[in-house]
């Protein structure tokens, strides 16, 4: 008896628990909230099934516990039943998986005038680089990255030249303009994830993966690393901000491209050499 | 039921029934079964000490080895989680604790559960001791093989555990050892430790490979007369499914374990390509860590159901006993299990959504991932359907095979949010997953070996376990575990990412400080919990109530030995001869409420049984 | 376990006769030795292990940055003057098939209870086996020379090296077990111990020819793996 009680009690608490946690979802702050909604209709079919399941079997409980000489049902089988249960089973779990397969299906194709992010990850830390006024971002190699090069951007490479670089882990966005981030590592696995935006993938050294979403909400964001990569995994956090175009415009225009950054450590070289050579003079 | 014998007997057994009518003295001829196909075994009988209980080449004694080195890593593994939830929950109490050593406790932690605990227990422990029990044989086939088997499982324990006390420490590049990082500094344990990791994993493939030979030859080959496959009982199914999938799987563990060993040493790129580390290009270059984490989970994810479908089969027979009802839809079980298992291969990317794969990938692994879940679904069902209108003892081990339901009924729902290839882009890598995984694959096959070790643990000793203790087990165990990982999925709501040391002041974080302090109480007791079993068993092998043949009423072939606990050999003089499936409960007309399989038909002519 | 017989075992037709067939009582596989029944199931795991191989190559190969090199020339060998491509190749690919036949005579003889013949063909297998071994050695030893490492690769990509070795070496390493074993049981026959039924130096199984046939199974199937990597490595 209190065997079936208890049992009924992990149930209505598990129930409660899920109507009355403070602990959810944080506030959504893209597109996707086809997402969260797949998750609720998966909460409400799977929280069913898990219910019904629990109280058949609590209910089987309280009703055939032991008896001496208690007439038990001999029946090895149930074709029918069997069958029922199958095919609504099947169907569930088709739709379930419709609604999962269409957003999928948004989210590896990426809108045409999404704005390129190259989000390059190391240990343990980001730093962001957006396209120039060419909106095209230039290709990079790992071996090219030095204190003068950080994004190891092809010194050949023209699209290259007018590529935005933020040397901070904080990246500004425009609301309301979809985004595509591109990521690349220069060691290990990392992910660049931001719980708000609910999307994430990794960063794979070696190769540049991608993803998008659309911040629709301004606001200030933390990034975490969602893919564990040694020891400072916990500390890799990033900040993003969305903002509405002015300051958005505001925060590009503080921004150095790469070619000023050339042009200013050419500068540095010149004068450093200037100052050998006053010093040879000497 | 299930597949008939052969028309012959079929033939002889309808004409037996048409004679029995004048005479009695036909029963032989329903009774027929074919004579042996197979000679007796010779066994070798030690009769030193080190013959008969070190190097001992009998599966029963085996199978308690395994059981026994299994535990030992298991009470590892549980010391481990407690010094997690110690920093988890309370952050900087414990002194020594820095976050190389919280990544090596999560890394040894996760690989001492899932393989060195719950593989070697399943297969190694319970599949040693039950299978020739069950099927009827007087041994495994290859005793010697089956030896050596341990002793390599043992040896690459004793390899896992130095890695504890190398320099450097053992290993914290997670259970997953995802290259480059396992093997690069700015990971703990990148030394020593990662390559006594990927040694002692080649090695446990081995010694796996002579267990996993043995179990299949002994179930195809070596059944005694009369048992047909689908006269097995489903414990058999299911480690025998278990150990195709494993026979299957480890390779792609060992290939990657070479490739990552040699990488670390020959400084080959199998899985590196360029990298930059502290301003310097490494040697490395042109290599791919995704064929790494291709290679791992073509491992991985057979090795969860590895771990799952022993224990399917196992809470199947323990339900069936104590429910005193035949399990439902027998046959929908065993392909069920046999589906589950030919599936299970080809799912595996569905670990890697997020990994930067190929992302219509997920389009397929999703589909074939939810697939799944409908035979999964109809073990449940057939479960539950196996309690109705049943005679229910509401002992013990019918209280673990509940909890087993209702944790792997929960784990199983959340699996499908997972598995959904959408939903799993937020959800990943968040402790989310971390909950799912431990309520499916962790508490739920753990319920299930409590029950067996509740319900065999009588064949085994001799003596009954205490049943107050037990059930004190079962309540602190059940409800503690499910308060800790039921709550649990909610941290991965909020977006907590799974593998943090500690979470600063992130808001959404710092929201759940007292549901972290609250799952670190419930894992300090419910771990403290399992020595009660410990006290049981030592309580139960000096001063146990004497069990005596077949306590439980139960009719597989493992209660019907010569001796109890059985002695080498199993079944004394002669081999038992099977005459039905092993759940003929409460069958109608019959004197008693079970019919042991070894019952030949002429003694139960009046019930209404069923053909199997 | 020596002599199976199938007692009064009648196949039945069709498929559902498979069926139940298969799932008849006692045995899966109606007179097949436990023995065979493992190396079957063995071989079957090992097919894992070298797909699992020979899939990384390909995904490796396919993916690195760094040109493949071209494996007729890495591979030509200089041959009074002239250089032959595959020429060692062609040679080992050649002795590793010609022992895979004498090793199914052998199981031939073995199973006629013909002791000598069966003795001579195990031996000459295992010497085909080590010579093998020792012309594998050679292409080693050569290539090392010339500047190819595990870790790079004069040629081209490193990754050529690094896969070469590995699957090579692993093949080779069966070749040479399978070699060891060879000559042990080349000893067993000549000193009788399957005609008298000799039991197993660890375990209590009798001796018996079957055991010639299972370790030509294991023989054949390293054979066939290596026609594989042949295909894989020289020919591609």
């Amino acid at each position: 008896m209190h065997v079936g009680i208890i049992f009924f009690l992990v149930i209505l608490g598990s129930v409660l628990f899920h109507i009355f946690t403070p602990w959810y979802w944080t506030d959504i702050a893209s597109n996707w909230q086809g997402m969260d909604d797949t998750i609720t209709l998966t909460f409400w079919v799977g929280g069913g099934v898990f219910v019904a399941v629990c109280l058949f079997m609590i209910y089987c409980v309280f009703k055939f516990s032991y008896k001496e000489g208690r007439k038990v049902e001999y029946k090895p089988e149930d074709k029918k039943l069997e069958r029922i249960l199958t095919w609504a089973t099947t169907i569930g779990v088709a739709a379930l998986l419709a609604p999962g397969l269409i957003i999928w299906n948004q989210y590896v194709n990426v809108p045409k005038n999404a704005l390129e992010v190259d989000v390059m990850a190391w240990q343990w830390g980001w730093q962001y680089r957006l396209p120039g006024e060419d909106g095209k971002l230039g290709t990079t190699k790992v071996v090219n990255i030095n204190d003068e090069n950080p994004f190891g951007i092809n010194p050949d490479d023209p699209f290259g030249q007018d590529d935005i670089m933020i040397q901070s882990d904080v990246l500004n966005l425009k609301i309301d303009r979809p985004v595509k981030i591109l990521l690349r590592s220069v060691d290990v696995l990392h992910n660049w994830y931001v719980p708000q935006f609910r999307s994430k993938m990794d960063a794979v050294p070696g190769v540049i993966t991608f993803y998008w979403f659309e911040p629709n909400k301004v606001g200030e964001y933390e990034v975490l690393c969602a893919e564990y990569c040694g020891v400072g995994h916990y500390a890799m956090r990033g900040t993003v901000i969305v903002q509405d175009e002015q300051n958005y415009n505001q925060w590009l225009n503080e921004q150095e491209t790469y070619s000023e950054l050339v042009a200013k450590q050419n500068k540095l070289e010149i004068e450093k050499n200037k100052i050998v050579k006053k010093i040879d003079l000497n | 039921m299930s597949d008939e014998i052969d028309n012959k007997q079929s033939i002889q057994a309808q004409s037996s029934e048409t004679m029995n009518q004048y005479s009695g003295s036909a029963a032989a001829d329903i009774d027929y079964v074919r004579p042996a196909e197979i000679p007796e075994q010779d066994l070798y009988h030690g009769h030193s000490f080190i013959t008969k209980w070190v190097f001992c080449q009998d599966a029963k004694v085996i199978g308690v080895q395994y059981f026994l080195t299994a535990v030992f890593t298991g009470v590892v593994g549980l010391i481990l989680s407690w010094l997690m939830r110690l920093q988890l929950g309370f952050p900087g109490l414990a002194g020594f604790m820095t976050a190389e050593h919280y990544y090596q406790f999560v890394t040894m932690h996760g690989m001492i559960m899932v393989v060195y605990f719950l593989t070697a227990l399943f297969l190694g422990g319970f599949g040693n001791y039950l299978i020739p029990l069950m099927v009827g044989a007087r041994d495994m086939v290859f005793p010697y093989v089956n030896m050596i088997s341990f002793w390599m499982f043992f040896i690459a324990v004793a390899v896992l555990m130095a890695s504890f006390f190398v320099p450097g420490g053992p290993t914290g590049s997670g259970w997953t050892l995802y290259p480059p990082q396992a093997i690069l500094e700015g990971t703990p344990g990148s030394g020593m430790g990662i390559l006594l990791m990927l040694v002692s994993l080649s090695l446990f493939v081995i010694g796996f490979t002579m267990g996993g030979l043995n179990y299949l030859i002994t179930i195809l080959q070596a059944r005694t007369r009369g048992m047909t496959l689908m006269r097995m009982p489903l414990t058999v199914w299911g480690i025998f499914t278990a150990t195709v999938l494993a026979m299957l799987a480890f390779p792609a563990l060992l290939v990657s374990s070479i490739m990552m060993t040699l990488d670390k040493v020959l400084g080959t790129s199998f899985f590196m390509p360029t990298i930059l580390k502290a301003g310097e290009v490494l040697e490395y270059g042109g290599g791919s860590p995704i064929l790494f984490q291709h290679l791992f989970w073509f491992f991985g994810h057979p090795e969860v159901y590895i771990v799952a479908l022993p224990a399917f089969g196992i809470v199947s027979d323990l339900i069936s006993v104590h429910a005193r009802k035949n399990i439902f839809g027998y046959r929908m079980m065993v392909w069920a299990i046999v589906g589950i298992g030919a599936l299970s291969f080809f799912v595996w990317a569905h670990h890697m959504y997020v990994s930067g794969m190929n992302p219509w990938f997920g389009f397929f692994f999703a589909t074939t991932t939810l697939i799944i879940a409908v035979p999964t679904a109809m073990k449940v069902y057939n479960w539950i359907i196996t309690l109705w209108r049943g005679n229910i003892r509401i002992n013990t081990v019918m209280l673990w095979c509940l909890g087993f339901i209702v944790t792997f009924v929960n784990g199983g729902i959340t699996g499908i949010f997972l598995g959904n290839v959408s939903v799993d882009v937020p959800l990943s890598d968040t402790y989310f997953v971390v909950a799912h995984f431990h309520m499916v694959m962790g508490i739920a096959p753990l319920m299930v070996i409590m029950g067996a070790v509740y319900h065999w643990f009588p064949l085994v000793a001799g003596r009954m376990l205490h049943e107050g203790l037990g059930k004190w087990h079962f309540w602190i165990t059940f409800l503690g575990a499910y308060s800790i990982y039921f709550p649990m999925h909610y941290l991965g709501f909020i977006g907590v990412p799974r593998r943090y040391f500690e979470m600063y002041d992130s808001p959404y974080m710092t929201s759940a400080i007292g549901m972290n302090e609250f799952i670190s109480l419930a894992a300090f007791i419910v771990g403290a919990a399992q020595f009660i079993l410990i006290f049981n068993i030592i309580k139960t092998l000096k001063t146990g109530k004497p069990a005596g043949k077949n306590p439980w009423k139960a009719n597989s072939l493992e209660w019907h030995t010569s001796t109890v606990p059985p002695e080498h050999g199993n079944f004394g003089d002669r081999l038992p001869v099977v005459h039905r499936w092993p759940y003929d409960f409460s069958v109608p007309g019959a004197k008693e409420d079970f019919i042991p399989q070894t019952t030949p038909p002429s003694e139960v002519v009046h019930t209404e049984v069923e053909k199997t | 376990m020596s002599e199976q017989k199938i007692a009064d075992y009648e196949f039945k037709p069709g498929f559902t006769g498979m069926a139940k067939d298969t799932g008849s009582d006692q045995t899966m596989f109606k007179g097949v030795h436990w023995g065979k029944a493992m190396m079957w199931i063995f071989l079957l795991s090992d097919t894992f292990v070298f797909s699992c191989f020979l899939i990384s190559y390909m995904k490796g190969r396919a993916s690195t940055t760094v040109e493949w090199p071209y494996p007729s020339e890495v591979f030509a060998l200089t041959v009074f003057g002239v250089s032959v491509p595959l020429l060692l190749i062609a040679i080992m690919t050649f002795v590793l098939i010609t022992s895979s036949g004498t090793m199914a005579l052998a199981v031939k003889y073995g199973y006629e209870k013909n002791r000598k013949m069966c003795g001579w063909l195990v031996l000459a297998t295992a010497i085909g086996g080590l010579t093998f071994v020792g012309m594998q050695a050679f292409e080693w030893s050569k290539l090392i020379h010339e500047g190819v490492r595990p870790w790079e690769n004069p040629f081209g990509a490193a990754q050529f090296g690094s896969y070469f070795f590995m699957i090579t070496g692993f093949h080779g390493t069966h070749v040479s077990i399978g070699v060891i074993f060879l000559f042990i049981y080349a000893y067993k026959v000549f000193a009788g111990h399957y005609d008298t039924q000799k039991r197993g130096w660890f375990t209590t199984m009798k001796g018996d020819y079957v055991e010639i046939e299972i370790l030509g199974l294991y023989w054949h199937f390293v054979d066939l793996v290596w026609v594989f990597i042949f295909a894989f490595f020289y020919l591609w």
